[in-house]
């Protein structure tokens, strides 16, 4: 496996007077990689820019080690894709069109239509299958979507806004899918989505990006160890007791509407906190380190470059 | 509980090369337009004219030899005509290449420009399966996400139109050479009759072009199946009529049909004309009879406007492909 899994040099999209993306340099390593951004901040066009799905103005794109734009055919043989938006090839029935979209990726029709059917199973669609796609449910559709995108076993898969429509229980099981292509599988996922909990929930790798540029690509774990000092402690009684103990050695705490006591030690270990907790023998139920990493992340960010701009 | 492994499976054939892929698109196209059930009904019609097709080149067979059944029966009900078909026989006998090479060319000319009628009405139906339901349910991004490019997918929609007309138009005449010469009274007929044949796929794949480009584009101007529909049959029958008007004050326009130009290659292919000539010139029986055959009509089957039709049949084919060149991209 080649140590990047995408290579972009200068890429750059431009749609009349607006730069959607603007220079883009990046090297990724294969995991599990969220692509996050606000809303027209350019992921989806950077996702299509690397499928072909639209030209690129300017800069260059390698995509498993294959330069983008040459060799489209072969690179989408090993990538799969989950759009945005709802499509469907109308008048199949589920486990047709997944077969179909096998087959265009070059799958003989026996293997084609078994496949389909492991991917069904894989994504949890039950006898719906054999209903007609225009029938389908959001949340059949997104189940369906994904299995058009693996059924040809890609190498990597785009998934665009993936949970998008779902409701809670949905997104929880389309998450845990998508988390085990990579950790169980070993297929490198890129998920776009301005939702921070879904890609902090699955994501190893977080690329932002904000008008067209890449403010932030670093691992989950960098982006936490760099807000160290901060940590969310659970605690079922006494939570003024510990918002004044805090504050008497200088660390400043707030209650949250939650109920959870957050508190900024400014170290770079729980040890401090877990000492004092200790001290006021106060048992926590739970301390979660830099709980907000990934959010303060993206804002801070954000601001940087809407200051820049 | 699942009774099976539900978990994910790699693969690691090997993949099928990109034409697999794109009769994969027109094999698909192809079986969405069978499960309409009056395009069934239309091919069952097609077929059938070509069985009674074979059946009349049988009877014509039968007619251009000595002993011929059917001039033996003929001799039941009318005794002059019996001897006038004999008399016919023997010069025809005298010119084998000629007789079924004419006969058979006559035939097959207006086998092939009545079924092709079919055929364009049978596009009609299958026009939105083409390309129109693709631009509504967005299918081309996903074909676009797989492994062919917007050249495969224009190829597999053409050759799903290529497959219709095949079933429609191109399988039920050839298959109708193919018995009608079979019942033949001589094995030599195969042979005469292969300028029939020639002429017939010669129309057949200029056919198949232009009005699978035509049908494509028309496929791809909207997202709107009625739409779509609805604008081949009016190019098709008000165009043709309307544009024959019009020809009237400025002659060109007659090539804005495109059953028109695929009229005037028809006529140039098969070469009628040539044909009545060769008649006339080898067997004087035919030729004192084709005299009155007026000038205007020897005109028009001699020297067709096959240039025009040709240009302006080239320039909609281009106008078509870059109306699905555009509408086809996926964003």
């Amino acid at each position: 496996m080649a140590p990047f899994v995408i290579e972009t040099e200068g890429l750059s999209k431009v749609f009349g007077q607006q730069r959607a993306l603007d220079g883009v340099d990046l090297k990724v390593a294969p995991g599990a990689i969220g692509l996050l951004g606000p809303n027209g901040a350019g992921k989806s066009t950077f996702m299509k820019c690397l499928l072909q799905l639209q030209p690129v103005t300017s800069g260059s794109a390698r995509l498993l080690g294959r330069e983008v734009g040459r060799e489209g055919r072969e690179i989408r043989k090993r990538v799969g894709y989950t759009p945005e938006q709802d499509c469907h090839i109308p008048g199949m029935v589920g486990c047709e069109y997944v077969t179909y979209c096998a087959q265009l990726c070059g799958l003989p029709f026996r293997v084609a239509r078994q496949r389909a059917h492991e991917m069904l199973d894989f994504v949890g669609m039950g006898q719906e299958r054999y209903r007609r796609v225009d029938t389908y449910s959001t949340g059949m559709k997104q189940r369906l979507k994904l299995a058009q995108a693996i059924v040809h076993d890609p190498e990597i898969v785009f998934l665009d806004e993936p949970t998008n429509g779902l409701d809670p229980k949905g997104q929880a099981q389309i998450l845990e899918l998508v988390q085990s292509l990579w950790r169980q599988f070993g297929i490198t996922v890129v998920l776009s989505s301005h939702l921070l909990h879904d890609v902090d929930r699955i994501c190893e790798q977080i690329i932002i990006i904000a008008r067209g540029r890449v403010l932030v690509h670093d691992s989950l774990q960098n982006l936490k160890a760099r807000r160290r000092g901060e940590a969310e402690v659970v605690v079922s009684e006494r939570h003024e007791e510990l918002l004044s103990a805090c504050r008497k050695r200088n660390w400043a705490a707030d209650l949250l509407p939650n109920g959870h006591v957050k508190v900024v030690h400014g170290c770079d270990s729980l040890n401090p906190l877990i000492e004092l907790l200790d001290e006021l023998k106060l048992p926590p139920l739970e301390v979660i380190p830099s709980p907000n990493a990934l959010e303060e992340t993206f804002v801070q960010a954000l601001e940087l470059s809407r200051a820049a701009a | 509980m699942p009774l099976h492994d539900t978990s994910y499976k790699h693969w690691t054939g090997a993949h099928l090369g990109v034409w697999r892929r794109r009769l994969t698109i027109a094999r698909n196209g192809v079986a969405a337009c069978l499960q309409n059930r009056w395009m069934r009904h239309l091919l069952l019609l097609c077929w059938s004219g070509a069985l009674l097709m074979a059946l009349a080149l049988f009877a014509v067979g039968q007619l251009l030899v000595a002993d011929s059944v059917v001039v033996e029966w003929v001799g039941n009900f009318n005794p002059r005509l019996q001897t006038f078909a004999r008399m016919l026989t023997t010069w025809l006998e005298e010119h084998p290449e000629i007789s079924v090479r004419t006969t058979q060319n006559v035939l097959f000319y207006y086998f092939s420009t009545g079924l092709l009628k079919f055929s364009i009405f049978a596009i009609g139906m299958i026009i939105p399966v083409l390309i129109t339901r693709d631009l509504a349910s967005n299918a081309i991004v996903i074909y676009s996400s797989k492994a062919i490019n917007r050249g495969d997918y224009v190829f597999g929609k053409f050759a799903t139109v290529a497959g219709l007309m095949g079933l429609a138009w191109l399988g039920p005449v050839c298959a109708a050479w193919f018995v009608g010469n079979l019942l033949a009274p001589d094995w030599r007929f195969f042979w005469h009759s292969r300028g029939a044949l020639l002429n017939v796929l010669l129309f057949g794949i200029c056919g198949v072009a232009i009005l699978g480009f035509l049908a494509l584009g028309v496929s791809a101007v909207s997202s709107r199946e009625k739409s779509t529909s609805a604008l081949w049959y009016i190019w098709w029958i008000v165009g043709g009529i309307v544009s024959q008007i019009v020809a009237e004050v400025l002659p060109w326009l007659r090539h804005f049909s495109f059953n028109y130009n695929l009229e005037q290659i028809a006529l140039s292919v098969f070469r009628l004309g040539d044909d009545l000539k060769r008649v006339q010139d080898n067997i004087p029986i035919f030729g004192d009879m084709l005299r009155n055959v007026s000038a205007e009509t020897m005109s028009m089957l001699n020297a067709p406007e096959f240039t025009g039709a040709a240009v302006a049949s080239c320039f909609m084919m281009g106008l078509a492909l870059a109306i699905v060149a555009h509408r086809s991209r996926p964003e």
